[in-house]
């Protein structure tokens, strides 16, 4: 029997088993095999498991009576199916799924990684030491553990491709090349000397990833073509007997927005990454995307491209498999009855309160940190204890338990270092990695397709939130303060006489001892301005500030400035006049600097008069509502959508294009017509107003500063 | 998203919109107090919500009566600061 150590890279299923790729201490690549059975559950009528159980007796499968516990329904009467193929287990259960429909199914569509984790106490990236003999793991030993905040840093060969432009819009001419320190580029001219060059590359270098730009839609898809047409294999996988497997494109509705991802090309054995196809990697990058599948339990290949709501998911499979809970196929909770009554006690968000409009001085932000996972934590909230008291730990509090501990671990670690020192950025990397996981398991609790979701539970957490923010409303007037807003789960107070950071500490003190739940200092504003509604001054707006911290940096929600459809020039204008203000200590001293704005804006509108701004930072940037026939009165979009459907443009609703304000017939001019426009038709009235509204969110607060709102 | 019921701030829009025949026939002077008294209202979304009750807009009516105790108190607080300076 022999030994290797080293980190768990990538797993998959075979048809006698699992592959696993260990990277070992030595630096070796190392294909292992395992033997690894799987097991599935039936439960229903008797009558019908019969007949189950005598479909499946001719199979490659060992079947077993047992007892095993559903969440919700506690004890049932299985069919246990077990299959030493797992290769196969997706087209062994789709046919009996076929067959019998009718019964209940348990654990049939865990992902392979995730049983191998919970069998082994393993985790992905993981250290291990694994045992072979007969060239088959027999044993394997972990030897780090998820939760490790300071996981030894795997030795990856990362190689970067990247083609020279955005494939969609033009032919690219090369493909550059990056590994270590080494740049070079490989031409496109010749689809057979580009073969014959990167598969050298590959297998001098022998990559663990490959990052690319635009490999899911471009590269990879290319490769296949430019190989079937020269003849030349090409193999991109470390595993060599495998193809590369492509999964299809699709467009889905999320978030009230139609959302449109791109083909995906997954290797074996080594990792491909698209930088331009995954979906959170701009949030956190490679290091944030390893940290989720090493806590997650889904491969970083995966995880890059998957909503973080796919990995709280896996951890709650996983959290089942390791309690012995089985994970049911289909969800089976609804929402119970209520009377309505019930309904408009439960139905409701978090808390969010009218701010006092205006500008205030000396004014603290505290934030609950991660106040929705915390509650579920400490009130032991989850589908299946929600109702019922006395609970044993909920699935969901026992999947989140560690998730939290560990981020608020890296968040302290954090508020230690020297933002200066390298070991930063990755961690925060890492830190919002578990964040995202963190955000989107509350939302998964009343997802009608989770599978461990419950409406009830949801409406729990918000309950209780909205609870706790009246208790730190309490805490901080009984303490003297004005609260001057609160937003879900953030609060904004003042009182006479307190502007350092010290001054708040008590009153942190006092509702983390009150709630529970860990509450931090944003930090102190200098000024900080609630706004109005633009239809009317005497309404306020939830959410919509800007203020200058006693460091001199800037917070801004809701303004122009972080809205997409703001053109950059207007956005850039208004950063530049809040760094004005910025310089203010006061209300009294913001007023003072509005002249500086006013200069600004004067210069800007100079700028733009004379031709000095780039028309690039002019687009605006319009979704289509409709099909452009369906418009009686064509907005600004749909005009310049025309201009281009002129020329054989197709456009569906919900595309965006970009366009110019034009003086000409239409009024704009789509930024995609060949011609461009001539600088001197640009319609500058139109920007100009776009600015000034901009200006005057920001310096409309020194109004109602001087005389207080009046409602009559 | 995803809720059943509507929102306190649907439920003032709404109501507003079903009182703007109301609202129109009042002279243009009146129409500013009238807008005012919604505003009232919007001050205190959360506050309404929270009352859970059957008919949100008796609370919501209650919000408007709230905002004009605190102008009275205002008012007369200003008015004997007033009165005491010419004492």
């Amino acid at each position: 029997m022999n030994e290797s150590t080293g980190w768990l890279l990538d797993i998959y299923a075979e048809e006698d088993g699992a592959t696993l790729w260990l990277l070992t201490d030595g630096d070796q690549r190392l294909r292992l095999r395992m033997d690894f059975d799987i097991t599935f559950y039936a439960a229903g009528d008797f009558p019908l498991l019969r007949q189950a159980w005598k479909y499946l007796r001719g199979k490659n499968v060992r079947l077993e009576r047992t007892v095993r516990r559903d969440l919700f329904l506690g004890e049932r009467d299985v069919m246990a199916v077990t299959t030493p193929d797992p290769a196969n287990i997706q087209k062994l259960f789709g046919d009996l799924q076929r067959q019998f429909p009718a019964l209940d199914y348990y654990d049939a569509d865990i992902p392979i990684t995730l049983r191998f984790i919970a069998q082994t106490d393993m985790h992905l990236l993981g250290r291990c030491r694994v045992h072979l003999g007969d060239e088959r793991v027999q044993f394997i030993e972990p030897l780090s553990a998820p939760w490790e905040i300071d996981p030894s840093p795997i030795p990856l060969r990362i190689l970067t491709l990247a083609p020279d432009c955005n494939p969609a819009v033009r032919n690219p001419q090369k493909l550059l090349v990056k590994y270590n320190q080494r740049e070079y580029s490989l031409s496109l001219e010749s689809p057979r000397s580009f073969l014959i060059s990167l598969k050298a590359d590959l297998q001098r270098i022998d990559p663990d990833l490959i990052l690319t730009d635009y490999g899911d839609t471009w590269l990879f898809p290319q490769l296949s073509t430019w190989s079937k047409e020269t003849g030349i294999e090409f193999r991109p996988n470390r595993e060599e007997g495998r193809q590369v497997m492509m999964r299809k494109a699709d467009s889905y509705f999320a978030y009230g927005q139609v959302t449109y991802r791109g083909a995906q090309a997954h290797l074996f054995g080594r990792w491909h990454i698209d930088r331009k196809n995954a979906m959170s990697f701009g949030e956190y990058g490679l290091e944030g995307a390893m940290e989720q599948a090493r806590v997650t339990g889904i491969g970083v290949q995966e995880m890059a491209r998957k909503s973080p709501g796919a990995g709280i998911t896996a951890m709650q499979m996983l959290t089942a498999l390791r309690n012995n809970i089985m994970v049911p196929v289909q969800k089976q909770q609804v929402e119970g009855t209520k009377t309505l009554s019930e309904l408009i006690r439960a139905d409701h968000g978090g808390l969010i309160y009218q701010p006092l409009i205006g500008l205030h001085g000396n004014v603290a932000q505290i934030d609950f940190s991660s106040m929705y996972p915390a509650i579920m934590v400490k009130h032991n909230i989850s589908p299946e204890t929600v109702g019922v008291e006395d609970a044993s730990e909920g699935l969901i509090p026992k999947t989140l338990r560690p998730l939290l501990e560990k981020r608020l671990r890296l968040k302290n670690i954090l508020i230690d270092l020297d933002p200066r020192d390298c070991r930063v950025e990755i961690l925060k990397a890492r830190a919002s990695a578990l964040k995202w996981l963190l955000v989107v398991c509350f939302g998964y609790l009343g997802y009608k397709n989770a599978r461990f979701g419950k409406i009830e539970s949801h409406e729990a957490v918000t309950a209780m939130s909205r609870e706790l923010m009246l208790q730190a409303k309490e805490v901080a007037e009984d303490m003297g303060f004005t609260v001057l807003h609160m937003y879900v789960d953030c609060l904004f107070v003042q009182q006479d006489g307190f502007h350092k950071s010290s001054d708040f500490t008590p009153l942190i003190n006092a509702i983390e001892e009150k709630t529970g739940i860990p509450i931090a200092l944003e930090g102190v504003f200098k000024w900080v301005a609630f706004l109005a509604s633009k239809r009317d001054a005497r309404v306020p707006v939830p959410n919509q500030y800007f203020g200058a911290f006693q460091d001199g940096s800037l917070k801004y929600r809701g303004i122009e400035l972080r809205r997409r459809d703001t053109t950059l020039w207007v956005r850039k204008t208004q950063l530049k006049a809040l760094e004005i203000l910025a310089h203010a200590n006061s209300p009294r001293e913001f007023a003072g600097r509005v002249p500086d704005v006013m200069r600004l804006v004067e210069g800007a509108k100079r700028d733009l008069r004379i031709g000095r701004v780039p028309l690039g930072e002019l687009l605006i940037r319009q979704r289509l509502s409709r099909t452009l026939e369906a418009y009686k009165t064509p907005s600004p979009a749909a005009r310049a959508a025309r201009q281009l459907q002129v020329h054989g443009r197709q456009f569906a609703p919900g595309q965006s294009l970009e366009f110019l304000f034009a003086h000409n017939e239409s009024g704009v001019h789509a930024w995609e017509l060949e011609e461009a426009l001539d600088s001197r038709k640009l319609d500058t009235k139109r920007y100009y107003r776009l600015l000034d509204r901009a200006i005057q969110t920001i310096v409309d607060p020194v109004r109602s500063h001087m005389f207080s709102e009046r409602l009559f | 998203m995803g809720r059943t019921l509507v929102t306190i701030t649907q439920l003032l829009t709404e109501t507003e919109a079903n009182l703007s025949a109301f609202r129109r026939t009042l002279r243009r002077s009146d129409q500013y107090i009238f807008d005012g008294l919604f505003a009232a209202a919007r001050r205190h979304i959360a506050a309404i919500g929270q009352a859970e009750s059957l008919l949100p807009f008796e609370t919501a009516l209650l919000a408007m009566l709230l905002e004009q105790a605190k102008e009275i108190t205002v008012l007369q607080q200003e008015l004997d600061e007033l009165k005491k300076r010419h004492e």
